[in-house]
């Protein structure tokens, strides 16, 4: 069992290694790819900063917890990209018959396509995300729930994208719902909590999962809570699970197709 | 023993229908209509180890969702299969170790590595140790005369270079069974030539057994001990290709007229 897990994370690192490679084909697009994905966050802060020097707090956020929120939210969704970029694009995959090639070998289907591409510029916001965590000014403790909760939020990012994802063995058109979800989630991500009620935070917290993906992560390193570090932790395995389960489920529906396909 | 034990097949497709121009789009927004196409239809039959077998038919006949129901890239909706005593809908993982597949249409093959950083990958992907896929790719190396392409991105390969990297990537893991989907389509008549003799020495030698299927009569006619024809997802014709081709008249005129016959739209090679 262990070797058979040693060996599928050495063909997923090989994976990314060769992804990251191939971004790295064009050096110059490669460096100003994660170099302006980091100035184009920093344009947010900017406006936060003034925001911020205006009233004390927004929504009970003040500049650290802000920091601590762009800064989880950029760490998050750039690791999910980084190792997991093709779930973002699995619909595509899926209607167009692509997943021939990760069925005839022995490794497992879902990791060997979550794995064939990367995001070059999400290199930026993983190192854009740790840079405002220096920033905020946490101490080794807030790095360390910092550090977990990038890979909880990137798990449960993942997870969301893939069960919506995998609804493309049922409906044509699932890709549009997985991109307006999976965007307006990381859209979400970037702004306090503490300003959504009602129903928005039930929307925010109970369907797209924006809340135990970085809202509840960020109060967690705010204010260290057990229970809810075990929640987060909870509801991302949780989440996965569901998700890998319905992929397997529609895995069964695969069609295929004649197109004619590169590995690109 | 036997290779492969397919026992009544099927596998059915259901397809959306539209009809044409804007109106069409707009009336299948509220009423969809979809079809059911039996791509394959009881489908049985058995292949021995170490036979080269071609499984051929005009488009549409139900060919590569054979092969893929065999691979277990696709789950049959009825019948039975088994490739080396394995259920490809069971173990499929398992069975990825026994086989190798080559698809002319689909490479899988990542473009911007060269043929020599694609097999160690596949190395990994079959769990071959470091240095016995270093010395597996040597001798992939000189079975496909690979030695100028090898430090080449795959990208930069001519067509016929790049499907005998194909080739030998899916027998880093010496497979038993090898599925050969179309492999010589595109390939210039020496190219051609090459794979065929490479097919050739790959069943002679290491006792593999080959499925393949082509629209071209002379990868039958040089390779094949035995040809089964399918029609509109079903056997219409299981003989040797030393019965079929005897007589005055060509193996491409037997399959053209079997092909006619059974109502399917013949392919020129």
């Amino acid at each position: 069992m262990l070797t058979v897990v040693k060996n599928q994370v050495r063909v997923c690192l090989l994976s990314v290694k060769y992804n990251i490679m191939r971004e790295m084909l064009n050096k110059v697009t490669f460096l100003s790819n994660i170099l302006f994905m980091v100035l184009n966050n920093a344009t947010f802060l900017i406006q936060w900063t003034i925001l911020l020097s205006l009233r004390e707090d927004v929504g009970g956020y003040t500049m650290r917890e802000i920091l601590i929120l762009w800064g989880l939210a950029a760490s998050s969704h750039g690791l999910s990209h980084v190792l997991f970029a093709r779930v973002f694009s699995l619909p595509e995959l899926v209607i167009n018959g692509k997943l021939d090639a990760y069925l005839v070998q022995p490794k497992s289907v879902l990791l060997g396509v979550m794995t064939s591409s990367t995001s070059a510029s999400a290199i930026g916001d993983v190192v854009y995300g740790f840079l405002l965590l220096c920033l905020s000014g946490c101490g080794f403790g807030g790095f360390c729930l910092f550090l977990l909760f990038t890979v909880t939020g990137a798990v449960v990012i993942i997870a969301f994208a893939l069960l919506l994802g995998s609804l493309s063995f049922w409906f044509v058109r699932a890709d549009v719902l997985q991109n307006n979800l999976v965007n307006g989630m990381i859209s979400f991500a970037t702004y306090p909590d503490g300003i959504f009620e009602g129903p928005v935070r039930f929307l925010l917290y109970r369907v797209i999962p924006v809340g135990m993906a970085i809202y509840q992560p960020v109060h967690v390193i705010a204010a260290f809570e057990p229970h809810a570090l075990l929640e987060v932790v909870g509801y991302a395995a949780l989440l996965m699970t569901v998700a890998v389960f319905v992929f397997y489920r529609g895995l069964r529906r695969y069609s295929s197709s004649s197109l004619m396909a590169a590995r690109m | 023993m036997k290779a492969i034990k397919a026992r009544e097949l099927s596998k059915t497709f259901r397809v959306r229908r539209k009809e044409k121009g804007m109106y069409g789009s707009i009336k299948s927004v509220f009423s969809p209509k979809a079809e059911e196409i039996r791509a394959v239809d009881k489908i049985s039959l058995t292949v021995e180890e170490g036979e080269i077998l071609a499984f051929i038919g005009p488009n549409g006949a139900g060919k590569s969702t054979t092969i893929k129901m065999l691979t277990g890239i696709l789950y049959p909706d009825s019948g039975s299969v088994e490739v080396l005593g394995i259920d490809p809908t069971k173990k499929r993982r398992q069975l990825a170790y026994e086989i190798g597949t080559v698809f002319g249409q689909k490479e899988q093959l990542w473009t911007h590595l060269t043929p020599y950083d694609n097999f160690l990958f596949f190395g990994a992907i079959y769990d071959i140790p470091g240095r016995e896929a270093r010395m597996r790719i040597r001798e992939l190396e000189d079975v496909f005369e690979l030695g100028d392409l090898m430090d080449t991105p795959v990208r930069s390969l001519s067509l016929g270079q790049r499907i005998r990297c194909e080739m030998a990537a899916s027998l880093i893991h010496r497979p038993r069974v090898l599925f050969l989907d179309e492999p010589t389509i595109g390939l210039d008549p020496v190219v051609k030539e090459n794979v065929r003799s490479l097919i050739r020495r790959m069943n002679r030698e290491m006792d593999t057994t080959v499925f393949l299927t082509s629209h071209d009569v002379g990868d039958i006619e040089k390779l094949c001990q035995r040809i089964v024809i399918v029609n509109h997802g079903k056997i219409v014709l299981d003989d040797s290709t030393a019965h079929l081709k005897g007589g005055d008249v060509s193996l491409e005129k037997v399959i053209m007229e079997i092909y006619q016959s059974e109502g399917g739209r013949p392919e020129a090679s």
